[in-house]
């Protein structure tokens, strides 16, 4: 820790693992109802969409949560001053957990926008608004007053001011569900494919460039290079959505060719991060960090480009649509890109906030790889489902149910895998905020 | 390479994919009205979709593909178990999928919102999106059909029965939906000929019939086919 105002990011990290906790808790619970039948009692209280809306909602927050206090964490070292207003980034915080709260409890109670991932009404939306423009405000009032710019911090900011951009096209009520769909995937593939890249490129570029100590001009012009790529593949790529829900033809062709693009950047980050480590001038301290930022490549390729891939040409996605290929393609994506890229951030700043210049890695080696194997069981085991349930049900013809039938046992297996994904990660937030200096004759 | 050059190829990239995007958003927008029949999006089909919204239906269902995996694609509901069997599962859950692995919360609807539901969904049906949902596909049906004759070894009536979604209201042997009756005895007391009439066109028999009418769903092969095979039920 170099500036006085960076300590902030550690609440943000702090607040958002227990809620990554709590959303696998809930995905168990979830994989339970898949594999057993839950009695009708249990599904007129607390029913399963109830349920995935806390999944999937307390994803987005818990991973938000991870880039706001990564950004309060890179900004000061990138523009060499302190935070513009420590009190704004307190209370954004705190605004934004208790808009959060306010959401799971409205849940329990059918408080609800009733789309998927957009869940929060739209009283809440405004609040969350008003955080993130206090956020913007505060990085960039950081930025201004610094003036000393540099492209890092220039591809952190586009890439957060699209995101809270997006957001706005969320919020209204569509009284067309097709214009619905249209403008749902604004939010959701322009996010994740567009300004959540646009992110990780520049917290992973600042990473590489701390831990390699390779200079900041070539890891720059990789980024432009790697950003340029997300974007022109992503933007138009959103186009693989379009194919099935009422839009022209002629996006079978325009998402076709461009997500068959789409892992291309993926591969040029995996070949950039290799390359770094080759070129590197500093010796690595934290052996974990490193891992971390490895494994966040290499599942982000796994996750994102090759399964994205398998399925986004229309010929395939025909029958591979709304199925659970979805949800493997998901699950290894999100924990491949957004997961890991925040736990990298956090392995590399929470030492650091706690004045601990190299960490004992010894307990945090086996949360990495508990996490990592059970993930990919997870994404295979999702994906036989997935691809049973497009066999029997899609090109069969047979029921939903039969389909869904023959995909419990897998269902069964995912649950296991998601208890270890649990174990996993309770070792590793557990590790995180009682991170210990390494013993000094590791550091020799 | 110079920063330079990458920052043009950022750039150049960057714009050249969102001119596309913007213009193809604005084409769609011109095009959707044809392709959603935006001239029958009425008010109870706006209230439906906020009906539907309202109860969160889309956390557990699909719909065009999107949403929660644990419950059925609701696209071509009517089209699947007809109006009827929609306002049957909607208001007895319960009842309707007491034989089901998997349940649905019953959510004391009202009338006028399971009116509202039932109209979405016939909007929404109407849609034309490149003939999705294949299960529902009337072009690519029989092709799952013959599959299933040359794979499971089941006849061409079975195949039918299974694939065009006679098992969303009637069972066979306990599996199956309860909004039509089971079928097990049906053979005893009708001839081939007699259930091809009714499945025809079960009103043309009998005109408080509840079973949507099946002429335009199947072929003539698959009436015969189907109505043969049910008659053998016995």
């Amino acid at each position: 820790m170099e500036y006085r105002s960076q300590k902030i990011a550690y609440w943000y990290f702090a607040a958002a693992l227990p809620l990554f906790v709590l959303q696998v808790l809930v995905g168990l619970w979830l994989a339970v109802n898949y594999t057993f039948t839950v009695p009708q009692w249990i599904v007129d209280v607390f029913p399963f969409s109830t349920a995935r809306a806390f999944h999937t909602n307390l994803l987005v927050l818990w991973m938000l949560l991870g880039f706001m206090g990564g950004t309060y964490y890179i900004i000061p070292e990138e523009t060499k001053s302190e935070i513009y207003s420590e009190k704004l980034a307190w209370f954004q915080l705190i605004a934004l957990l208790v808009t959060g709260v306010a959401a799971l409890v409205g849940f329990l109670f059918g408080w609800t926008q009733g789309r998927p991932l957009l869940e929060i009404p739209m009283a809440l939306d405004f609040v969350v608004v008003v955080g993130a423009l206090v956020f913007l405000f505060n990085v960039g009032m950081t930025m201004l007053k610094a003036r000393n710019w540099t492209v890092i911090q220039g591809t952190l900011l586009g890439g957060l001011v699209f995101l809270a951009l997006l957001y706005l096209f969320g919020i209204p009520f569509y009284r067309n569900l097709v214009i619905d769909w249209y403008y749902w995937w604004w939010v959701i593939h322009l996010w994740v494919e567009g300004a959540w890249e646009l992110v990780t490129g520049a917290i992973m570029a600042f990473i590489l460039m701390k831990l390699t100590g390779v200079e900041r001009e070539v890891v720059e012009k990789w980024l432009y290079v790697e950003i340029g790529l997300f974007l022109f593949t992503g933007v138009a790529g959103t186009g693989h959505h379009y194919y099935w829900i009422g839009a022209p033809r002629y996006w079978l062709w325009v998402g076709g060719i461009f997500s068959a693009l789409e892992p291309l950047p993926i591969i040029m980050m995996v070949f950039d991060t290799m390359h770094h480590v080759k070129k590197r001038e500093a010796r690595i301290v934290n052996r974990l960090t490193w891992t971390y930022a490895i494994g966040c490549a290499v599942m982000h390729l796994i996750g994102a480009g090759v399964w994205g891939f398998l399925h986004t040409l229309p010929q395939i996605n025909y029958y591979t649509h709304g199925s659970q290929v979805t949800v493997s393609h998901g699950h290894l994506a999100f924990f491949g890109a957004y997961a890991l890229l925040n736990l990298t951030i956090f392995y590399y700043a929470m030492p650091k906030l706690k004045g601990i210049a190299a960490y004992d890695d010894s307990r945090g080696k086996i949360g990495f790889w508990t996490m990592c194997i059970a993930m990919m069981i997870m994404g295979l085991t999702f994906g036989v489902a997935g691809v049973l349930q497009s066999y029997i049900e899609r090109v069969l013809g047979m029921g939903y149910m039969v389909a869904q039938s023959y995909m419990r046992l897998w269902m069964g297996v995912t649950l296991v895998a998601g208890i270890f994904f649990l174990a996993g990660l309770l070792t590793t937030v557990v590790d995180l905020l009682t991170v210990r200096p390494a013993r000094a004759e590791a550091q020799a | 390479m110079t920063k330079k050059t990458a920052f043009w190829i950022f750039l150049l990239g960057t714009l050249s994919s969102t001119v596309l995007f913007l213009g193809l958003t604005w084409d769609t927008h011109r095009q959707v009205a044809t392709l959603a029949n935006v001239d029958k999006l009425s008010e109870p089909v706006v209230a439906g979709k906020r009906t539907f919204e309202k109860y969160n239906c889309n956390d557990c269902h699909t719909i065009l593909g999107f949403g929660g995996y644990y419950a059925p694609d609701l696209t071509k509901v009517v089209q699947r178990v007809g109006e009827e069997g929609i306002r049957f599962r909607l208001k007895s859950p319960e009842v309707a999928f007491a034989n089901s692995p998997r349940k649905m919360p019953n959510q004391h609807l009202s009338d006028r919102e399971v009116a509202d539901l039932v109209a979405f969904f016939t909007w929404v049906g109407e849609i034309n999106n490149n003939d999705w949902p294949p299960q529902d596909s009337r072009k690519r049906l029989s092709r799952g059909e013959q599959r299933m004759v040359a794979m499971v070894g089941v006849s061409p009536g079975a195949a039918v029965f299974q694939t065009k979604g006679c098992m969303n209201c009637h069972s066979l042997k306990g599996t199956g939906g309860t909004f039509g009756p089971a079928l097990d005895r049906i053979g005893s007391g009708m001839t081939a000929e007699e259930i091809e009439r009714y499945v025809r066109d079960p009103r043309d028999v009998d005109p408080g019939a509840k079973m949507p009418a099946q002429k335009d769903n199947l072929s003539e092969r698959e009436l015969d086919e189907v109505a043969r095979f049910l008659a053998t039920l016995k």
